[in-house]
């Protein structure tokens, strides 16, 4: 399993250096510029794609983390726990590229509007998860322990969602229920950019994911090794 | 089903006796309470109109920390001379031990509430009375919905090596929704809304309230087996 999944990162990999390359050509170059908010509205073709590879990575944790408690196998914890840091890192990216546009278009680095808020809370929500994984005492619990908040970190999601648009919103709705709001060009860009960034995710997780059994692999090596080594010598 | 809930109430009484005839838990996290309550009255303004504003989110934020407290105790209490062994090796069901204990820390918060309004009723100078009918629901759901999540998570944080430092820093972001709610429909209330003016907010409480009960009640098992 460990083999086929790094022939896969690799596969991915290349895919993901082929998009990411043509990603900012498309969203800088082909993509028109748009009226009123000028060049910052390129940073859109970055900030969405990695919000959709953050949801996708942080709704793996969810199936996973379920099928961790139901069956009880290792391999879907480290699925799980490897989401999770790709989740984290992609939620870091939409946190740092939001501010970006939200300076020049709302005149503030930060606004207290439902998505930002859902998107800080959220990496709240797996910062804390990375801490239960440093700071547990025994693997096995700390599976079951993150798991238990993977999935509670999950359902809480809709509900700050609609929380905090109740309280106050005005961010820019991108993708509406009927339509999509974007010419062809733009378009084109973006729907690419998404495909690279998902890709991106995916291999990132992949290799993630392959290490993680490398390691394991290297740790039952070791011990049979000690196991062996303890018996020879005499 | 009947069962069940006979295993849920016994394990309630045995908090709430013990809570009862100890009363430690609760003394001291009253006084904290007050005590926090006292440190924004020094932090703004007295008798301002900007204390008065954010009476809500004082008054949250005191039953909050205060609430933390409740809930580590009751965990603490139960690991002195392997209580928690005790009780999970007991026939009853892990969904109604959950129950049990999240019941007893939903009636001491309550207790303790009950308290703290008062309170801050004089030192804030704010009306609680008048507007009783419609604080009740946002405050009973946004306790209990706190209950919910906090009992967990505060089985969780014990078998960590931060122990209870880790418990704000699990709960406080999940919790979102529910502080918010609690404190908009309690700020609702105060300024007069009606409770179908501030039905949204009390909904939004209920949802999450209703969600963590059932899902922390299936999940406690995952958290406390060996």
């Amino acid at each position: 399993m460990g083999k086929r999944l790094y022939l896969w990162s690799r596969i991915l990999g290349a895919l993901a250096l082929i998009g990411m390359l043509i990603a900012p050509w498309l969203a800088l170059v082909y993509a028109s510029v748009e009226r009123q908010m000028g060049l910052a509205q390129k940073i859109f073709y970055f900030h969405v794609p990695s919000a959709f590879a953050m949801y996708a990575a942080f709704f793996l944790v969810f199936v996973f983390s379920i099928l961790y408690l139901v069956q009880k196998k290792k391999t879907w914890d480290v699925w799980a726990a490897c989401a999770a840091e790709v989740g984290l890192l992609f939620c870091t990216l939409v946190l740092l590229t939001g501010p970006i546009w939200a300076k020049p278009v709302w005149g503030a680095w930060w606004v207290w509007d439902a998505q930002l808020t859902l998107t800080l809370v959220l990496w709240l929500i797996f910062v804390a998860y990375m801490m239960l994984k440093s700071y547990s005492e025994d693997p096995l619990q700390s599976a079951r322990f993150r798991a238990v908040l993977g999935i509670i970190g999950f359902l809480d999601a809709p509900l700050i969602h609609y929380s905090t648009r109740l309280w106050r919103t005005q961010h820019p709705e991108v993708v509406r229920a009927d339509t999509i709001g974007l010419p062809p060009d733009m378009l084109v860009a973006f729907v690419f950019c998404c495909a690279a960034f998902i890709v991106l995710a995916a291999a990132i997780l992949a290799r993630r994911v392959s290490l993680e059994f490398a390691r394991d692999e290297l740790e039952s090596l070791k011990a049979g090794f000690r196991v062996s080594g303890t018996e020879t010598p005499g | 089903m009947a069962f069940f809930f006979r295993q849920v109430s016994a394990v309630f009484w045995k908090d709430f006796k013990t809570e009862f005839r100890t009363r430690e838990r609760l003394s001291a996290m009253c006084f904290f309470a007050f005590l926090v309550l006292l440190v924004f009255n020094f932090v703004f303004t007295p008798d301002s109109e900007t204390i008065r504003n954010a009476a809500p989110g004082i008054f949250w934020v005191a039953v909050t920390f205060a609430g933390f407290m409740v809930l580590t105790r009751s965990f603490i209490s139960e690991r002195e001379n392997d209580c928690l062994t005790g009780l999970l090796l007991s026939p009853a069901d892990r969904g109604a031990i959950y129950l049990g204990k999240m019941l007893a820390n939903l009636c001491a918060m309550l207790l303790l509430e009950a308290l703290i309004l008062p309170l801050m009723a004089v030192f804030l100078n704010i009306d609680v009375w008048q507007n009783m009918p419609r604080l009740l629901p946002g405050l009973l759901l946004g306790t209990l919905g706190f209950a919910a999540v906090g009992t967990l998570f505060a089985a969780m944080s014990l078998k960590t090596r931060l122990r209870e430092a880790l418990l704000p820093m699990l709960t406080l972001p999940v919790l979102v929704p529910a502080l918010l709610a609690a404190v908009e429909s309690f700020r609702g209330a105060l300024a007069g809304a009606s409770l179908s003016e501030i039905s949204g907010w009390t909904n939004i409480g209920a949802a999450f309230a209703l969600l963590f009960v059932a899902t922390c009640a299936l999940l406690f098992d995952y958290v406390v087996e060996e």
